[in-house]
């Protein structure tokens, strides 16, 4: 008696929770994000398939791009998380200048040894609570096309990107959670891992 | 006589919001807020010494092998191995997908394991991704994972690499149900079987050759990076399409007013 009354109160509130729940995500995606997306996309596409360009300004392209589409210094922040509180103002300005020169120390070369990828935007839905996730596969000359998501927020009229999600697996978190064990390495100080991004990127001092 | 009323009233209404709450910590993923999201790894400094070693291993033997594998083997013959060595596995994908409730899964891995075994010459051409049936491999550890049960501690396991102990176990009963294990300890063939063994390593290997070498040159912490990868990977493998579970990005206050410049 009591379970059937247990089990009817709960199919009760599943129903009302998934009624509840489902104007939040009928809620329309925002084109303006897949523009953006297709827009960023083409010119990368572009930018590295041109093989002329000397190494040293295709490097400057790639830090270009990066700018233009991705909110670099705020993924920094996000990746350090709860860590960015304990650092000083002092650390907090080096670690964000030693996370771009590692973005685009691990990246640049991805791009710029480009060799006849593409991609198409396959879809786009509301993602949190005033993001975009743009959805893409991206088609290699050999082995089967990726799927890459690219969340997108729109702050102040423009578009950023704030994370990159590869078949499920988010950079961002990735990032996270790398820095948080160098960090837990180091006793919990934040100075381990600006000591440890400094060597990465090769910088004394 | 009025006060039982009142107090099994109370009580009914207790319970009542005891499942809401139970109810709704089952519905929603588990929020992956600021500071949470961490892998679950008690065991992480005996891990450490085993991926040093299965590192150590990868760098003397595994990879370099591989690489002659690479060099050696011309493309077409390694795609027939991988081909081969996935339509071997397959009857594993189909049972596990039947597990796990998914029909469409099923349905596709049946459907590349007859059109490869019929008109692929026995498994070594991939008719089927030309026919549009893209690989859908599924395993045990992936099947208890949609059943609802939680990874438990991260593992590395000597040669095998990252798993957690769910998956240790799954992988274990993959290992005892697989029809092709079966057959050749069957007819006293052991030899195949440790022989496919070791193709599906090198086959699996030099897929990723260029992946972890970037990881490995990218990373501070690369045991780290490979415990977060692993584990999103396979939180995505047991979603599957449905509802992913993004962590949150909240606007930081400080952010528009950064630290002095």
């Amino acid at each position: 008696m009591l379970t059937r009354r247990l089990f009817l109160v709960c199919a009760a509130l599943l129903a009302v929770s998934s009624w509840a729940v489902r104007p939040a995500a009928a809620q329309s995606a925002d084109p303006g994000a897949t523009a953006f997306i297709q827009k960023l996309g083409n010119e990368t596409v572009s930018t590295f398939a041109n093989k002329g360009l000397p190494r040293e300004q295709a490097v400057q392209r790639f830090r270009t791009l990066l700018y233009q589409g991705f909110d670099v210094p705020y993924i920094g922040r996000w990746v350090l998380g709860r860590y960015w509180n304990s650092a000083s103002p002092q650390q907090q300005n080096e670690y964000q200048k030693l996370f771009e020169q590692l973005i685009v120390k691990t990246y640049a070369d991805r791009f710029v040894d480009y060799s006849g990828e593409s991609f198409k935007i396959t879809g786009s839905r509301p993602e949190g609570e005033s993001d975009t996730m743009v959805t893409t596969q991206v088609l290699r000359p050999s082995g089967p096309p990726v799927n890459v998501d690219w969340r997108v927020r729109h702050r102040d009229g423009t578009y950023k990107i704030i994370d990159v999600v590869v078949e499920g697996v988010s950079m961002g978190v990735t990032q996270r959670q790398e820095f948080a064990s160098v960090i837990s390495q180091n006793g919990g100080q934040v100075q381990g891992l600006i000591q440890a991004l400094r060597q990465k990127v090769g910088q004394t001092g | 006589m009025k006060l039982v009323t009142i107090t099994r009233s109370l009580l009914r209404s207790a319970a009542a919001a005891a499942l809401a709450l139970s109810v709704a910590g089952c519905a929603t993923t588990p929020a992956t807020s600021e500071g949470e999201t961490t892998v679950n790894d008690p065991l992480e400094g005996p891990n450490r010494v085993v991926f040093a070693v299965n590192e150590a291993a990868d760098k003397v033997v595994i990879r370099p092998v591989t690489e002659v594998y690479v060099a050696v083997v011309p493309d077409p013959l390694r795609q027939a191995v991988h081909t081969f060595i996935q339509n071997l596995m397959s009857p594993l994908y189909i049972a596990n997908h039947l597990l796990q409730g998914n029909f469409e899964g099923a349905q596709l891995a049946t459907g590349r394991f007859m059109t490869n075994t019929i008109l692929g010459l026995g498994g070594i051409a991939d008719v089927a991704s030309e026919a549009g049936l893209p690989e859908k491999p599924a395993d045990f550890g992936q099947t208890l994972g949609v059943w609802g049960l939680g990874s438990g501690p991260y593992l590395v396991l000597p040669l095998l690499g990252p798993s957690n102990v769910r998956d240790a176990v799954g992988y274990g009963v993959d290992t005892l149900g697989d029809p092709f294990r079966i057959w050749t300890n069957g007819v006293g063939q052991d030899g195949l079987q440790w022989g496919r063994t070791g193709a599906s390593g090198v086959d699996r290997r030099s897929q990723v050759l260029r992946e972890i070498d970037d990881l490995r040159r990218n990373s501070i912490d690369f045991y780290a990076t490979v415990r977060s990868l692993y584990a999103q990977q396979r939180d995505a493998a047991i979603r599957g399409s449905s509802a992913p579970a993004n962590p949150e990005f909240p606007e930081f206050p400080e952010y528009n007013t950064p630290a002095k410049k």
